[in-house]
């Protein structure tokens, strides 16, 4: 191992540093787990007490574009994994160029996400802003669009954080920051990504596909 | 430790492949009527994803030991939350 | 080691003079006395609320404030207690400041993250404090719907905000602290040589990690149910009150453990200084605070017993809840046994380490009484409860970091303090402390219940102790805070082991330099090795 790395002085060594970075992303993603558990409880208990209001709201979804989406975040999950590998093997262009497809598809995700807000708008179903449902059961279904929303909110959320992330470490690929020795933020970077991808493969049956047949 | 094995790209795509075929899989099962069976399978499939992810993409399988732990800390801790809060709600 | 007086020694506090160089500082030493200043600012805040109350409570009638007036005074006194005094306190100050010491490391593992954690307890103490100002939130501190989401006029939000903001400081310190303890250990301290201390900040830090999330997006629920007049705990859509409470719960229960296991900590380096005596069943005490870390994740649903769950849920939690008392018991016998045999001396710290254990264990039978299911029908909701947990909370925690304040604060300025009026504020804080709260067991168990500011007027004699009670409590908090500074102008230098105590932080002058050692130690022993034949001589 080279001493190629800085190594911040309360560390004894690159190989203690990169360790504590690895279980630090690590302790943050557990905690990223209850952040959004909290809302698939609430889901849970929602939907335990209403199981066919869930089921008519889940119809109301767009299972299409859904569907598209999760397979854009999975394949950005992809690309984000080959450019750590690419980082690990020092190749600078591959890596800024599968950072950059990552940061697209996570603008993709986006732009059909918001397509599809769209879409719920003109239909009448945002809770708080214009929410008209005429079927039975409507106040929970009401309920389930709230969920809908507030989930894919925060997802959302979190998904234009890690385009920035993205970005900003793609930026310091571009400077020749990272080595085979150094490439701890490309790596941070992309577990945090993976964790967005992780909640999204949740949320994406238990909005789309409650009852499909 | 400290580095990872470079696996071989060709294993990123075939785990990418397997995630596509699995959502292939839960989707196309949602039109199946299968009852409380369609919700089982969703979660078991996304189960199967996530887990994917976490041992390919995000190198826990190479990593730590410690990182299992902590990875798998995270979801029983939010399993005790959703399961004892239904001691109460899947009961009353 | 030490430097003889006048010798100019760098040490990490005159390491830059500049307000800038001190809110800047990524050094843990510094962070650690941004955070003191912080949260005793915070404690009198509060501490003026609860006077404000005791004032109100001298007389059956509602005649000092309004009902809603009271509300805000409860609340408030809440919030700015658990949050931005009790769950920092010992964490944020002694932990941040001594696990690098304890465990022979440089800092701590992501030292501009501490300093990330600073500011965001600053910017939450921001927003609350402005809720504060802009008339104050009257939903209680537990914040519970449909109350807080619908019908109360109150800063709901901004005060929602703030305990967002500051759950994050809370949940970065636990990850610095968890990675810090796994990777950073100097050679030989084996998880079995650590001292408890530092044992009950991974534990704390664990809590920390996995509750705090789960508060933190309950608040951003009610908070967005408010804003847009819709939510899952709005009855009228279905939703369910209820769920609020087990989200919240999850993790405010958990907090009551970040409260008190720092405070165990704390008494279990003290007790073992000054009765010069290994802890006794050390491995007992280290598993005692994981099995209290992890079991007190279980126990939530002892606070709904009357809230409309369902009964199997009561009975279930209220199991739980016995059994979490074990392993707090076993602390406590193992304390005792710690003293059998020792050489005990009664300086200030351990004045307060001994009302630790003594209050700790009131409050935590009284907590058996309420984890049982009848008992808590009766008492839930009174005065029974906040005796309760004030026994903790103040008899326990807040008497534990005023003990940890005392014993280390050689190391960390450098200076002793007059160990008489030390002693005499401890022993008035003890009895203030017991004043002002025994009388609330009794007041509880008579009917009398809580979060009113009018009473009936057979009340009046046991709420007059109180109040008396409160106003020597807080003569005994001031004192602190004037021979303490006290002795930073005039206090006698003090070596680098003063109370000839064991532990790595004794083995650095004091203060310590910024870089705490000058060569990392070497550990080939267990903690608190005293009373062993090599001993003798230190």
């Amino acid at each position: 191992m080279t001493e190629a790395v800085i190594t911040a002085r309360q560390f004894d060594d690159a190989q203690q540093q990169r360790s504590a970075s690895d279980l630090g992303i690590w302790v943050f993603l557990a905690s990223e787990v209850l952040f959004f558990g909290a809302l698939f409880a609430a889901y849970a208990f929602t939907r335990f007490r209403y199981p066919d209001a869930f089921a008519a709201a889940s119809r109301l979804t767009d299972v299409a574009l859904g569907s598209v989406n999760t397979g854009v975040l999975l394949t950005s999950s992809l690309t984000m994994a080959l450019g750590v590998r690419a980082a690990k093997l020092g190749a600078r262009r591959a890596l800024i160029g599968w950072l950059a497809a990552t940061a697209a598809l996570g603008l993709v995700f986006l732009a059909i996400k918001g397509g599809e807000y769209y879409l719920d708008y003109t239909q009448h179903l945002v809770p708080g802003l214009n929410f008209q449902y005429a079927g039975p059961d409507s106040r929970q279904v009401e309920l389930f669009f709230y969920l809908y929303f507030f989930t894919t909110g925060v997802h959302a959320l979190h998904l234009i954080v890690g385009i920035g992330i993205v970005c900003t470490v793609a930026a310091m690929a571009w400077r020749g920051v990272f080595s085979p020795d150094y490439f701890t933020p490309v790596e941070v970077g992309g577990l945090y990504w993976h964790l967005v991808d992780i909640v999204w493969i949740f949320l994406y049956p238990l909005l789309y596909l409650v009852s499909r047949a | 430790m400290i580095s990872h094995p470079v696996l071989p790209a060709k294993v990123y795509v075939l785990i990418w492949l397997a995630l596509i075929t699995l959502l292939l899989l839960t989707l196309g099962s949602a039109y199946l009527r299968l009852g409380w069976v369609n919700g089982a399978i969703n979660l078991a499939i996304a189960v199967v994803k996530a887990v994917l992810v976490m041992i390919f993409f995000m190198h826990l399988r190479s990593g730590h030991y410690l990182l299992r732990i902590v990875a798998a800390a995270g979801f029983f801790w939010l399993a005790l939350l959703i399961g004892l809060a239904f001691t109460d709600i899947g009961v009353r | 080691m030490s430097a003889a007086a006048g010798t100019p020694r760098e040490t990490y506090l005159n390491a830059g003079f500049t307000l800038w160089s001190w809110l800047s500082s990524v050094d843990h030493k510094r962070i650690a006395i941004l955070y003191a200043i912080s949260i005793t600012g915070f404690f009198f805040i509060g501490g003026a609320a609860a006077t404000l109350i005791r004032l109100e409570l001298l007389t059956p009638a509602g005649d000092l404030v309004s009902a809603d007036t009271y509300n805000k005074l409860f609340t408030m006194h809440g919030v700015i207690m658990v949050w931005f005094f009790l769950i920092p306190s010992i964490p944020s100050t002694l932990g941040n400041f001594l696990v690098p010491l304890m465990i022979g490391a440089r800092d701590l593992a992501f030292p501009r993250l501490n300093l990330a954690s600073w500011y965001l307890y600053v910017l939450g103490g921001l927003f609350t404090v402005a809720a504060l100002v802009a008339g104050g939130v009257d939903t209680g501190w537990t914040f519970y719907t449909p109350f807080s989401t619908m019908f109360s006029n109150t800063h709901v939000i901004a005060a929602a905000a703030g305990v967002f903001v500051v759950g994050f400081s809370s949940i970065l310190t636990g990850l610095n602290f968890i990675v810090t303890i796994h990777k950073m250990r100097a050679p030989g301290l084996t998880w079995f040589r650590l001292p408890l201390f530092v044992w009950t900040m991974y534990a704390t830090s664990i809590i920390f990690v996995l509750a705090t999330p789960v508060l933190a997006m309950t608040l951003f629920l009610i908070s967005i149910e408010r804003f847009f007049g819709v939510g899952i705990f709005d009855p009228a859509l279905g939703g369910d009150p209820l769920l609020f409470q087990h989200l919240f719960w999850f993790y405010s229960h958990p907090a009551v453990y970040v409260m008190i296991l720092p405070a165990m900590g704390v008494a279990s380096e003290i007790i073992t200084c000054f009765a010069r005596n290994r802890v006794f069943a050390y491995r007992s005490m280290a598993y005692a605070v994981l099995a209290i870390a992890i079991i007190g994740f279980l126990v939530w649903g002892h606070h709904m017993f009357v809230s409309g769950q369902s009964i199997y849920a009561g009975t279930v939690f209220s199991i739980l809840s016995f059994l979490v008392a074990v392993p707090s018991a076993i602390k406590v016998f193992n304390w005792t046994a710690t003293l059998y045999k020792g050489s005990i001396s009664f300086d200030a710290p351990m004045l307060y380490a001994l009302g630790f254990v003594g209050l700790f264990t009131i409050g935590g039978m009284t907590g058996l009484f309420l984890a049982s299911l009848a008992l808590d029908v009766h008492m839930h909701d009174t005065y029974f409860v906040i005796a309760h947990f004030h026994y903790i909370m103040v008899g326990g925690a807040v008497m534990a970091f005023l003990g940890g304040i005392h014993f280390w604060w050689p190391k960390i300025t450098g200076r002793l303090y007059s160990d008489g009026w030390a002693r005499f504020a401890a022993i008035l804080i003890f009895f203030g402390f017991n004043l002002t709260f025994f009388p609330q067991f009794i007041l509880g168990y008579l009917g009398m219940p809580r979060r009113y500011h009018e009473y009936p007027p057979e009340f009046q004699v046991l709420n007059v102790l109180s109040s008396a009670g409160a106003s020597i409590l807080a003569v005994g908090y001031l004192l602190p805070l004037c021979y303490l500074f006290w002795s930073l102008r005039r206090g006698a230098p003090a070596g680098p082991n003063p109370w000839h105590a064991k532990g790595l932080e004794w083995r650095t002058p004091s203060p310590p330099p910024t870089h705490n050692f000058a060569s990392i130690p070497v550990v080939t022993e267990g903690p608190y090795a005293y009373a062993t034949p090599e001993a003798a001589g230190d």
